[in-house]
This record gives C-alpha cells, structure tokens and sequence, in this order.
C-alpha cells in the first residue's frame, strides 16, 4: 500500500521544478488552505475564473499581471476608454451639436468656445470631432464582434471537424482573400442608400471573417492535438462539451489579439470608404466624411483636416498599440 | 515438453460467458501524405472482468492506435478501421451510433493515459475535471459533482483532497496528477479500463505506488484492466495474461507466469532477454537486432523474419496464423504466430 504522503516522490517533484514554479505551488497551497478554512460550503462556487482559488498562474492571470505593467498598455487602454466614454456620452464634454451649422462660420478659425474652428459648412469642428468617435468607435467594435463570432464559430467548426468542410471552407477564404478591399467597398457599398452604420458594418463583417477563421480554425487544431481534449473523449465527452470547455479557453487567445488590431483597421477602413463616399453618409457623423469635405481647403484652412484626422490616427494607433501589448501579454504561454 | 498442437488458426468459437471485450480481426490504417501505414494487422484480443491483459511490445507496434479504436477515440481521418470486431458485453461497437459510443465511454470503459500533466486540462481545476464525470453521464450538480470529486480524490490517497481539489493539475507532482487521471477513470466504475503506459512518464520510485494502487482499485471493482506497456518488468505482478504485439499484431497470448517461463515466440523471447537484470550488470543486454518494420511496408511472410535469429524460408513466403500452443500441464488458452512455436519453446 503506498504510503499517503509519498515522500520520496514529493523531494523528486522539488527538486526537478524550477524555484519559481515552487513558489507559485506554495502560494497556492496557502491560498487554498485559506479557502478552506471559509468553510466546505465555499468549495463548488469557486471556479476557473477569479474568486481566491485562481490558479497561481494560469494563462489569464498571468497575462493580465503582465498587462498591468506594461505602459503600452495602460496608455493605449487609457485612450480607448476616454473614446468609448466619449461615444456613449459625448454631451459630457460638449454643449454644442454637430449638425448646428451656420455658413457665415464656414473655414473660420479658432475661436473662444470654439477651440478647433469651424470647417467648410460652419459647423463647428471641435463638436463634430467628439460626435464623430462614435461612428468610429460603433462601426470598428460591432464589425470586430462580428467577424470575431463568424469567424471564430465558421474556423473554429472546419478546425474541429476537419474534412471536407474544412476543405469547402479554405477555398472560400482564399476567395475572399483575393478580393481587393476598397474596390470591394465602392462596387457594393455604392448600391446602397441606407445611411445608418449598418450597411458599412455588414461589408466590413463579410470582407473580414476569413482572416479571423482561419487564426481560429489554426488555433482550434492545435488545442485539439493536446491531451486533455483526447482524454476529455475518452471519459466521454461530447464534441460540444470538448469544444466550450477544452478546445475554446485554450484557443481564443490569438483570436482576441488579432482582432483588437483588425478593430483598429476597420475605423481607418471606415474613413476610408466614407472619405471616398461610399461608407457613411451624412448626417451621420463620422471622421472619414470630414476628412473628405476638409480635404479641398486644405490649403487655406488645414485645421478643419487637422483634427478629425488626428482623432483617426490616434484611434487606429490605440487600437493596434492595445492589440501588440494583448499579444505580447499572451504570446509566450502560447508556445 | 512441448505436444503436437492443433494448427487452429485465429478464433471464430463464442467467448466464453465471462468476457468482456473481445477484439476481432481488428485492422487498421493511417492515410498519410507519405502512403498508407498499416498500424494494426488483424488484432484478437480477449479480457474477462477482473482479468488483467498486459499487451507488450515495442514502439510503434500498434497498441496505443488498437486501444485508441477500442476506445472510439482513433482520429478519424487519418485513421481508418478497415475490418473486424469489437465486441464488448457481446456487442459489436463498431456498429453503435457515435452517440451510444460517447455514452459508453467514461461510464462502461475508460482509458488512463500516459502523461498525466498533458491529459489534465491546465486551466480547469483538478475537482472541476473530476467533477465533470458526473456532470457528464450523471447530470450531477456542480456542487454534488464537486463532492464526488473530493470523495475519489481521497480513495486514491491524495492527501488533503478537501483542500486540494480547487487547485490546478501544475500543483500537484506527477504521481498525485497520474492518481487524479485514475481517479477520473474510475469516477464511474467502468467495467473496462485500458491504461496506456499509465507509469512510463513517472519516477522510478512513485511507478510501483501507482500500479498498486491501479492494480488494487482494479481487484476491488472486479474490471478488467488492459495495461499497455513495453516494460516487461512492470507486468509480471499483475497480469494474469500478456498478449505481444509486432508490426500491429498479436504474436503471442498466455498467462503471465506461462510466457515468462518459456516463451513460445523468438520475438517474446527477445523481450524477455532484453530485461535489465541485477545478476547481469555489466554485460551487454540482449536487444532484439534490427528495427520494428516499416508500416507502410511491411515484409511478407511473418513480419518479424528479418529480425528473427530462427527464420528460415517458409517465414519469408507464409505469414504464420496465431497457432494454438499447447503441451502438458498448460491449462489456459496459449497462442503464438511462429511455424516454429514447438521450437522456440523447447529454448
Ligand atoms: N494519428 C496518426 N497519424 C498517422 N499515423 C499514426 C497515427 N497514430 C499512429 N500512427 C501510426 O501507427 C503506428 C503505431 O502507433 P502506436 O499504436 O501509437 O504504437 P505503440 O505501440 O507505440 O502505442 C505508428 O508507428 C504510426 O505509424
Ligand atoms: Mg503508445
């Protein structure tokens, strides 16, 4: 009968761990111990996610303490959140409205109360900056949700099950790779006259779940290779239940960083088709058509440019800042 | 001591009442980009409840991909079952739905791999991973699944279970996670557990505990165990019989003391002799000379005849059938695919 303490074996698994790995067991142990003290009734409550049993160092945990540090980060993350508050609520740091115009302001510069000027329409550039986060910000997370989802369940299906699927699946991304994105844009989106956001969201979800699925469909083939999801199926566990609990946790991550940079793409995509006047329309308020209508008076009156374009670059550049720190957060325990 | 033999090729009789599994003529093959390797050439099997089947042999000798089409679990493709039977309780799992298959698995048998660290999920706790048998095929809640856990941990002795069972399978040593994985198997009291190299990734000093205690928890709930391994040395306490595997078939199945007192295969005999031994320090082992053959190109005749030191030509031209062995005082069934299986035994 073996002994219940293994003493032996307990000095072996010392010694052959690194100090630090000892040091996060330790940890743990005493983190555990302290749950326990709580009280069995605690036990179950108690899952993967947060609460004081957290693994000492599981992926997530590791990656968000690395994240905390990283002043890439915090500053790109910074920068998000003041845009997604100003979006939400862009009457917090201005009384004025973006479509209150008066042609006698028109090309006008700075002014009190009208710090960035007026542009072309005399509409003043300050207000319309603010409101034209929204737009931005809109269009970039509901295409980056929606390419995600599609591209995560169509790659992440064809990865799991293989075969012809999988097949049928990589022709039509490769059908989709090879269609040029803004010739794309103008020969679709100029058929449509819907001026909401949505138009613009569905052609960025269409042009863009190929690139996801195939990080997805990659991602899902390598956690399907490891152990636990063949000793998950051996135990009996249906392709569902390896799927959400198994294969997803450990397959998300480079889907998350690739699409936190993509976010970033598609708000200077979305410019970039309203500036060629395909993608939103007034009176929506948007980044990409004031660049547009500011473009001609360049010359005479750069602010009306200036500012709607710096707006963009500093959204784009957060996003894609945001989406290298995730990566290098999560990169190396990929491996 | 060795008697004329009936020259029976490989079984067709019923089993008799007690068995479990029976495996038939079992053939698989991998399709892969360099050609078609024939991983399991024409498996028999059997293994009664309370019965121990050790399958020996080198690797790449088939017994993990025979195991894997036991189980259901064989990736499919490359994989692909070309024939035989799987006969579990007298019926044939080939012929279940995928989803009566799922149903079996984990409830009526369950497999034991061999790297306990890489079969446990990193980023589920050992109790949620436990727990999750009951979830699965009982519909437990998580809460009383997490007692079952708690209550398996301690019946395979980890120590502090009630503690323990919120950590994560890093925190635990290899010996305690490969418990846990037995645990898992066991959660459910399948009557078939196949244990996969189960100590091979294990310290020398913790391997005998597990097998004990996998060998305890096996007499105890009357299952039969199937214990892959290539260690002869693990073997002799406790199966009761061995079936040797080469080139994806079985070259010979006896009881467990029978084969180590004379092996009726020069293949088996080979293994044997290539057991380190206290008495022996300092000589060289006997290994087996040449490699395991090709998958994708398999010798004719007997597989094993250009390795063999016996061979003569009849083993280059007649694969040899698995023969019946008998001879004086052998009671139990005794085969072994060698034309010179009376030779071989004679030593
Ligand atoms: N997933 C797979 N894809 C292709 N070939 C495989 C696969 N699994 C096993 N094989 C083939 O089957 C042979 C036998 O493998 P295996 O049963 O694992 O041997 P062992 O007796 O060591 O357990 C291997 O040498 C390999 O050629
Ligand atoms: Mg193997």
């Amino acid at each position: 009968m073996p002994e219940p303490h293994e003493p032996a074996e307990g000095a072996v698994a010392g010694t052959g761990m690194g100090g630090a790995m000892d040091l996060a067991a330790s940890e743990a142990t005493t983190l555990a111990a302290g749950e326990a003290g709580a009280g069995p009734g605690a036990g179950p409550g108690g899952g993967p996610r947060g609460g004081p049993s957290a693994p000492a160092r599981s992926l997530w945990s590791d990656a968000w303490r690395d994240l905390r540090r990283n002043p890439v980060f915090l500053v790109s993350g910074l920068i998000i959140l003041f845009l997604v508050l100003i979006s939400l609520w862009p009457s917090a740091i201005t009384s004025g409205d973006p479509l209150d115009c008066d042609l006698a302001n028109a090309q006008k510069g700075s002014s009190p109360g009208h710090p960035f000027g007026f542009n072309g329409q005399g509409c003043d550039v300050y207000t319309r900056t603010v409101y034209g986060a929204r737009a931005s910000v809109t269009v970039g997370v509901c295409a980056t949700l929606g390419v995600a989802v599609l591209g995560s369940v169509l790659g992440g299906l064809a990865g799991f099950f293989g075969g012809v699927w999988d097949a049928i699946l990589s022709r039509i991304t490769d059908v989709f790779f090879a269609i040029p994105v803004v010739l794309g844009g103008l020969v679709l989106l100029s058929v449509v006259t819907s001026n909401t956001v949505w138009p613009v969201i569905g052609f960025m979800v269409l042009l863009g779940w190929p690139q996801i699925s195939r990080i997805a469909r990659g991602s899902v083939i390598t956690a399907k290779q490891h152990d636990y999801v063949q000793a998950a199926r051996a135990l009996g566990a249906s392709n569902a239940r390896m799927l959400l609990r198994h294969i997803a946790p450990n397959a998300v991550a480079p889907v998350i960083v690739v699409a936190t940079i993509a976010l970033g793409t598609y708000i200077a995509l979305e410019a970039t088709l309203s500036y060629l006047g395909v993608g939103l329309k007034p009176p929506t308020v948007s980044w990409g058509i004031d660049i547009s209508a500011a473009s001609q008076y360049i010359r005479n009156a750069p602010h009306m440019l200036l500012w709607p374009a710096g707006a963009l670059a500093v959204t784009v550049l957060a996003f894609i800042m945001l989406g290298d720190a995730v990566r290098d957060a999560l990169d190396p325990k990929l491996r | 001591m060795a008697t004329p033999a009936s020259r029976a090729t490989a079984a067709t009789a019923p089993p008799p009442a007690s068995t479990l599994l029976e495996v038939r003529d079992l053939r698989v093959e991998f399709h892969t980009r360099d050609g078609v390797a024939k991983a399991v050439n024409g498996v028999d099997y059997a293994v009664a409840a309370g019965e121990t089947l050790a399958v020996l042999g080198e690797s790449g000798s088939g017994k993990s991909v025979t195991a894997q089409a036991v189980m259901g679990i064989l990736d499919v493709p490359p994989g692909r079952i070309t024939s035989g039977e799987i006969l579990f309780r007298g019926q044939d799992l080939l012929k279940l739905k995928e989803e009566e298959r799922r149903k079996i698995r984990g409830a009526d048998m369950a497999m034991i791999f061999q790297d306990a660290l890489s079969s446990l999920n990193p980023v589920l706790s050992v109790g949620d991973q436990l727990g999750e048998m009951f979830v699965v095929h009982r519909g437990m809640s998580r809460k009383d699944a997490r007692a079952k856990a708690v209550e398996l941990m301690d019946r395979v002795r980890i120590p502090a279970a009630r503690e323990r069972v919120t950590q994560y399978p890093h925190q635990f040593s290899g010996g305690m996670r490969q418990r846990i994985m037995i645990a898992m198997a066991m959660a459910l009291e399948p009557s078939l557990i196949i244990a996969d190299e189960p100590t091979t990734a294990l310290d020398v000093t913790v391997q005998a505990q597990v097998m004990d205690l996998l060998a305890e928890l096996q007499r105890e709930l009357h299952m039969g165990l199937i214990l892959i391994t290539h260690d002869l040395g693990v073997v002799a306490d406790v199966a009761d019989r061995i079936a040797v595997m080469y080139a994806g078939r079985i070259v010979e199945t006896a009881p467990v003391h029978e084969i180590y007192r004379a092996p009726a295969h020069p293949y088996t005999k080979g293994l044997l002799e290539s057991i380190p031994r206290l008495d022996q320090k300092g000589q060289d082992l006997f290994a087996i000379k040449g490699l395991p053959p090709n998958l994708m190109d398999i010798p004719p005749g007997c597989a094993f005849n250009p390795r063999c030191p016996m061979a003569q030509d009849v083993c280059r031209i007649e694969d040899p059938p698995l023969f019946h062995v008998t001879y004086e005082g052998l009671t139990a069934e005794r085969r072994s695919a060698c034309h010179f299986w009376k030779e071989t035994l004679r030593g």
